[in-house]
């Protein structure tokens, strides 16, 4: 009996996803473990192996639309066995009750970014704990008034290329006919416009209004790079990274009443010590310093490591630690769990094995969800100072920006001393200015304490 | 306040133009030239080689043209009056680039120049004074010289173009390092006047910036000429012995008179120490520009041989020139991207836009028409049936994208087809221009006409 192929819940927060390609005809023979389809959920792209053998029967969600999770996408069976013609509801309507066991997820390699990226970005939104959200409606489209245009009139406005949509009809019921056509290219200066011969064949072909168009040829004539700059002008969809990040950025923004408190820390003796450290074979990073720094704050400022949702307030407990890292086209935040537990040099050996999984695509779903607080660090990208959206279901994010090398006043004298800004973005529902202000102080100063990391490393 | 409005480094065909346009639109200009007005184009390059090209095809005109119904008796030539008319008309061209320049006002100096600071230059005149001159901006046109590459030993048998343009006698023997633009042009040239000519060129083919149909006719001429092409392999062990050059090209010994050496050229930007004015130039010494011509140094401007990138023609550099001058005057000027190519080989070849290899290489999808010259009834009355125009075009809107041609008067040809690519025409305009018959440039409408597969003159497939 044909059994039913369904889309994987991949990580417990989620809900739906997308069928980036099939990597299986209808018809094509298949045996376990072959790879059926790729998927895309909002942190990664990954692949799905089938858990039977036979033949794919059928595909109904075809690739780019998004399905809740346990939608039915395919049947796997004997050739020519019959299977339903539409997709069933849910899994659990599947004509083989037997609900497959989640099928092995790989992450696919189509979903490694290429370009190695520092551990850094302002906005991390990937980790956020489960909650309920609507599916993504899909963007529609403006009920556009069918057009009513004569048929010389259609052909008139094509072969001139432009947009008939922006002429008003004088014809029965506003029916733009030729005359319309024609006295709106006149009065569009449309005589006046230039255009070479093969920039408006390529505007026919790609359907531009070529009066929408600014030409950059000799005495504004039209050439074909305008057309190309005009066609890349239209709207392209967001990758769904993208429009996940977009979505928890408004989200965040219009719910955390965000505060911003910045706080410089001299870190003039920790680069001299990771340097000491770095002789002797010990490579830290200054990100590693300034985790532990938060980690450390976090647990004498539990309230910044808890979340609100307005009515009661809850600790997190654990202190799992969301780094933000940027990736082709978008950032994931893999999660550091229970940091408060690690030593230094565990801490280190986990930041850089998640580091290398997220510049790689190989995170899993579960390892982008439910950090409690997050750090960016754009110290590698030459900032003085920027200020980071908080994770929806966080308290707080810190960003940390470049150690700069600043006349500083120490003893009352000038000197030349490496400082470092960092500033925090907290909800100030649950985390007052003064609190704010001696949570941030507190990171500087464990980073300024060269005896704590004596301690520690 | 600076003593000049703008200084251009060099009057060959970058140089000159730029100093006039400046002047042109008002700027007080001076022009800087260490050697001989007009550069090398006009004193060691393009004139002076087609002199003697027009030479050496009316010799061969005048000894070959039995079929045509003339006989001529005692045909000979004398390299010597060649070779001195050549001098006068490259005298009077020199004599001409001056009187331009004077005529709009803009100030020579003679002497070798160099940088003392972003708007400082020193100049070493003939007399050996130094005279210090600043300028709000200066463009570099100080050109190139031939490449010759330190293992070729040092002797007055192996040559430079330029050496070999003061010749007074041809060898007998001519072995020619390089089967790039230069090296087949000289080796034409010399093989038309009964020289005995050798090509070695260390790449797969000669000219490898053509596509393989435009350089199989013209491997084939150049044979048909008595020029032995040897490609594919270095020539090594090169050594001159008494009164030859010998090297050996595989496991062939191969010699010469004289050996002329083409395998390119150098920029001229050691002696001008761009470093004291904050230049930058690459590893090879040529200089990065903008679209306008402007290096790292905002008012610092270089065209011609010396761009990095730029292509080696002296009428590249003449727009790079304007276009220098227009930026460094204020406007904003860019450098056109449609030029072409002109090789006096023979028989000539032109080149305009992309090339169906460069189009393969990039990625672009691309439908070539061709109209061979054998079809064309001018071509068979002149007796110069060999070779086609070729268009490079856009499958899908027909947009003409590129030509080579190869044939008789090629290099005239081009312009059309750079015309029609600089403006984006398409195929279909081409096709649907009138063209004069007889003439050769027919064969371009008719190449149009067989992108539709719809040829008058060519039978159907």
């Amino acid at each position: 009996m044909a059994q039913a192929v369904i889309f994987p819940k991949l990580g417990q927060t989620m809900e739906e996803g997308a069928i980036v390609k099939w990597l299986k005809k209808e018809g094509d023979p298949v045996v376990k473990g072959d790879i059926l389809f790729e998927i895309e959920t909002d942190k990664a792209n990954l692949e799905v192996e089938s858990f039977f053998e036979g033949v794919l029967l059928k595909i109904y969600v075809r690739e780019g639309i998004t399905v809740p999770v346990n939608t039915v996408v395919g049947y796997v069976g004997a050739a020519g066995e019959k299977v339903p013609d539409q997709a069933p509801k849910a899994a659990a309507a599947a004509p083989e009750p037997a609900a497959p066991p989640p099928p092995a997820a790989v992450p696919a390699k189509s979903s490694a970014p290429s370009a190695p990226a520092p551990v850094a970005a302002p906005a991390p939104v990937a980790a956020a704990p489960a909650a309920p959200r609507p599916a993504p409606q899909p963007a529609a489209a403006a009920p556009a008034a069918r057009l009513v245009i004569s048929p010389r009139a259609k052909a008139l406005a094509k072969d001139a290329c432009i947009d008939p949509e922006r002429i008003t009809g004088t014809g029965p019921n506003g029916r733009i006919v030729e005359k319309d056509v024609l006295a709106y290219l006149a009065a569009s200066g449309y005589d006046a416009l230039r255009i070479t011969p093969a920039a408006k064949r390529l505007a026919a072909e790609k359907g531009i209004d070529i009066l929408t168009v600014r030409g950059s040829g000799d005495a504004g004539r039209i050439m074909v790079e305008d057309i190309e700059r005009a066609v890349r002008r239209r709207p392209v969809a967001l990758s769904r990274m993208r429009q996940i990040i977009a979505r928890r950025l408004v989200e965040s923004k219009q719910t955390i009443p965000h505060f911003y408190v910045t706080v410089k820390a001299d870190i003039t003796d920790l680069m001299a010590y990771r340097a000491d450290l770095k002789a002797k074979g010990f490579n830290y990073s200054v990100n590693d310093f300034v985790l532990e720094a938060v980690i450390l704050s976090l647990e004498e400022f539990p309230i910044v490591n808890s979340v609100t949702d307005g009515k009661t307030v809850s600790w997190r407990g654990d202190v799992d630690l969301g780094m933000a890292v940027s990736v082709e086209n978008g950032l994931v935040v893999p999660v550091i769990r229970a940091a408060q537990t690690l030593t230094l040099k565990e801490l280190n050996a986990q930041t850089k094995a998640l580091a290398e999984k997220a510049r790689t695509g190989k995170l899993t779903p579960d390892e982008m969800t439910g950090s409690s607080f997050t750090v960016s660090n754009m110290g590698m990208m030459s900032v003085d100072q920027f200020m980071a959206i908080i994770n929806p279901g966080e308290a707080g994010i810190l960003a940390v920006s470049t150690g700069r090398q600043v006349p500083a006043v120490v003893n009352g004298e000038i000197k030349i001393r490496t400082v470092m800004a960092m500033t925090l973005s907290v909800d100030h529902r649950i985390v007052d200015g003064s609190v704010g202000a001696q949570f941030t102080n507190a990171i500087k100063s464990k980073l300024e304490n060269l005896e704590l990391w004596k301690s520690l490393v | 306040m600076y003593d000049f409005d703008i200084i251009v480094i060099g009057a060959g065909p970058g140089g000159y133009p730029a100093a006039i346009r400046a002047a042109q639109l008002g700027k007080k200009t001076a022009i800087i030239e260490k050697e001989a007005f007009g550069g090398t184009c006009l004193n060691w390059g393009c004139i002076p080689t087609k002199t003697l090209i027009a030479s050496a095809e009316r010799y061969h005109h005048a000894a070959h043209s039995q079929d045509f119904g003339v006989a001529a008796k005692g045909v000979a030539f004398d390299y010597a009056r060649m070779a001195g008319r050549k001098a006068e008309i490259v005298s009077k061209l020199s004599g001409g680039v001056q009187m331009l320049l004077k005529s709009n006002g803009v100030e020579l100096i003679k002497g070798a120049a160099r940088f003392e600071g972003t708007n400082r230059l020193s100049v070493v005149q003939p007399d050996g004074a130094t005279r210090w001159l600043s300028a709000a901006s200066i463009i570099i046109a100080a050109g190139s010289d031939s490449a010759m590459p330190g293992f070729l030993p040092k002797d007055k048998r192996v040559m430079d173009s330029r050496a070999f343009l003061d010749l007074t006698e041809l060898p007998k023997n001519l072995l020619i390092l390089g089967g790039g633009v230069i090296g087949c042009e000289f080796a034409c040239m010399a093989a038309a006047l009964g020289t005995k000519v050798t090509v070695v060129e260390m790449l797969e083919d000669i000219v490898v910036v053509l596509d393989r149909d435009v350089r199989r006719v013209l491997r084939k001429r150049m044979e048909a000429l008595g020029i032995t092409l040897l490609t594919g392999a270095p020539l090594t062990d090169i050594a001159v012995k008494k009164d030859k050059v010998t090297g050996t090209y595989k496991d062939q010994t191969v010699e010469g008179d004289v050996l002329l050496v083409a395998v390119g050229r150098r920029p001229n930007t050691a002696a001008l120490d761009l470093a004291r004015a904050g230049v930058k130039a690459d590893e090879r010494g040529t200089i990065p520009v903008d679209a306008q011509g402007r290096t790292n140094v905002a008012s610092i401007f270089a065209v011609g041989d010396l761009v990095t990138g730029s292509i080696q023609l002296a009428h590249a550099a003449t727009q790079q020139g304007v276009a220098a001058a227009e930026a460094a005057s204020g406007f904003k000027s860019k450098v056109e991207k449609v030029c072409p190519s002109c090789i006096f080989t023979s028989p000539e070849i032109g080149l305009a836009g992309l090339t169906e290899a460069k189009a393969q290489q990039l990625g672009i999808a691309v439908k070539t028409a061709v109209f061979p010259f054998s079809a064309l009834g001018k071509a068979m009355a002149a007796g110069e049936t060999d070779g086609f125009v070729k268009w490079v075009c856009d499958p899908v809107t027909g947009q003409a994208l590129g030509a080579q041609a190869v044939g008789c008067h090629a290099t005239e040809l081009i312009s059309e087809a750079a015309l029609a690519i600089r403006n984006e025409l398409t195929i279909d305009e081409i096709g649907n221009t009138i063209h004069c018959h007889p003439t050769l440039s027919e064969a371009w409408m008719e190449a149009a006409h067989a992108f539709h597969g719809a040829c008058i003159h060519l039978p159907k497939r």
